[in-house]
């Protein structure tokens, strides 16, 4: 089976999971506050921010920080456990497929809730510009070409984070383990980003390229800027070096008769 | 089974449940995880917080308790759908129901080895606050004071912990009931701290803290630590009987 014909399989697989429905409580309870706290944004002369900058930054620095990184966990879950209920996997490994497709196509179908998630935070974010645009009588809107290019780059940020969860998920068994470090790995990142050691540490690059971000925008800030550099060649090594693994990994105890 | 024993067999036999889901080892990481959060904080920047006026206790937790308690409320989420889980995949727990042995129970016994186990992740956070109040402060007799927050924050937990076992008991996919709780969490940091009305939400309160001088502390206690107390308890009583009017309702469907 071609890659594209698997992936839509995986897709079947995940339809009735209701993430989705997890995925836009999420996205509310993101931009609500944002709504309320909207004359907030106005007092940030210090920092030197224009507030529709402003706006658009908070918001998207919630969500890189917590929001994301741990529905993203949740959605390794939903492609695991599906398959491990029902014993699901032994059959998909006896079905003629390479392991390491079904390993890389159950990736792809994470990158693609990965997209969902961003897709719903912008569409959310130009629906709250609106309503809070009325309600302050300012114009909070930025261009959408301007927009959609900061959402993708906070997207590709964010994908060495997502081989390193898929790792996680794939080669710890137990769930515990998976789910635990998963979720407990987001809470440093929020230290490393001010250290240098954020260049080697996969869950703090969504939100150091925000940081960088507001850093720019806010002139009277300095914030460590975000060079593509350095952190290039480490995030395709963190990135490959996962997918690698985790294709060795999958199914393996399966295979061995472990489960 | 006779009925007087099965408070103490459900407990046991709920923490034997666990023995091999890494339940133990991962509270234990976890604990020692956020445990090592002042730690590196003062072995890092020790000059940004000696400085500082004002008693050590309340100083460390300050600037650490935020995150400290972010790991110990996931620890608590990802705990309950473990314990859950291993109950719903398999169908386990129709196979329980089926035993003499009330349902109630099972959720008390759970609750009951989460809430031992949180006490002892407690503990490791408390002695590494201790450590460092006693080795960069110098500070020596601040032990009560340790003691008291601590207590305070094992009350404030309580809520967040039944809450997410009432969550994974409800639901049979543990990604629901994990990633309802997720989104609870992130509801939480979203809060405004100084509401108390809105600082009730059950996930928002391990993020309370009380870290004053002792004396003043044990003569006066502030009201909102007897409000906050009061409502912790009044929640955790909540979400017990609401997992028994779930258990009661579910038969009707």
């Amino acid at each position: 089976m071609g890659l594209a014909s698997l992936f839509c399989v995986e897709l079947q697989k995940v339809r009735r999971s209701k993430i989705l429905l997890i995925q836009i409580a999420a996205t509310v309870i993101l931009w609500l506050p944002a709504i309320l706290n909207a004359d907030l944004n106005f007092t940030m002369q210090a920092e030197g921010i224009s507030p529709e900058h402003n706006f658009f930054i908070q918001g998207f620095l919630g969500m890189t920080w917590l929001l994301y990184p741990s529905v993203m966990v949740v959605v390794t879950v939903l492609l695991n456990q599906t398959e491990r209920s029902g014993n699901g996997i032994l059959k998909m490994l006896s079905l003629p497929v390479s392991t390491v497709r079904l390993c890389l196509v159950k990736f792809f179908v994470l990158a693609a809730f990965s997209i969902v998630q961003f897709l719903l935070a912008a569409g959310m974010y130009f629906l709250c510009v609106g309503i809070v645009s009325g309600m302050q009588g300012y114009d909070f809107s930025l261009s959408a070409w301007f927009v959609m290019k900061e959402v993708f780059v906070m997207w590709l940020t964010s994908i060495p984070m997502l081989a390193v969860f898929w790792l996680l998920a794939v080669c710890i068994r137990t769930p515990v383990f998976s789910v635990g470090i998963g979720l407990a790995s987001v809470v440093p990142s929020i230290l490393l980003i001010n250290t240098r050691a954020w260049l080697i540490y996969p869950m703090a690059y969504p939100l150091f390229a925000v940081r960088s971000e507001y850093g720019k925008l806010a002139v009277n800030l300095t914030i460590r800027q975000f060079q593509i550099l350095p952190w290039l060649p480490v995030a395709a090594s963190i990135t490959v070096f996962c997918l690698l693994l985790s294709c060795i990994c999958f199914g393996r105890d399966v295979r061995k008769g472990k489960e | 089974m006779t009925g007087s024993r099965h408070g103490k067999n459900g407990l046991y036999l709920e923490g034997k449940k666990l023995k091999r889901t890494g339940f133990y080892p991962a509270f234990l990481a976890g604990g020692l995880l956020s445990a090592a959060f002042p730690v590196i904080n003062l072995a890092v920047r020790p000059e940004s917080f000696l400085s500082l006026e004002g008693s050590p206790f309340h100083i460390l937790m300050q600037a650490n308790w935020q995150l400290m308690a972010m790991i110990n409320v996931l620890l608590v989420l990802t705990g309950a759908c473990i314990m859950y889980h291993t109950e719903h995949s398999g169908n386990a727990i129709l196979k329980m129901s089926s035993l003499p042995f009330r349902e109630g129970s099972l959720f008390l016994g759970k609750a009951l080895v989460m809430a031992s186990v949180c006490a002892v992740v407690l503990l490791i956070e408390a002695a590494s606050v201790l450590f460092c109040t006693i080795h960069w402060f110098g500070e020596e007799g601040m032990l009560p004071e340790v003691l008291i927050g601590f207590g305070f924050s094992f009350l404030m937990l309580l809520p967040a912990l039944l809450c997410s076992l009432l969550i994974a008991s409800v639901c049979k996919n543990m990604w629901v009931s994990l990633g309802i709780g997720v989104v609870c969490i992130f509801l939480a940091t979203m809060l405004p701290k100084d509401d108390f009305v809105l600082s009730l939400f059950p996930f928002a309160m391990p993020f309370q803290e009380i870290s004053g001088e002792i004396h003043k502390l044990l003569q006066q206690v502030p009201e909102t630590v007897w409000k906050l107390s009061a409502a912790a308890g009044a929640e955790s009583a909540l979400f017990i009987v609401l997992e028994f009017v779930f258990l009661k309702v579910r038969r009707w469907f």
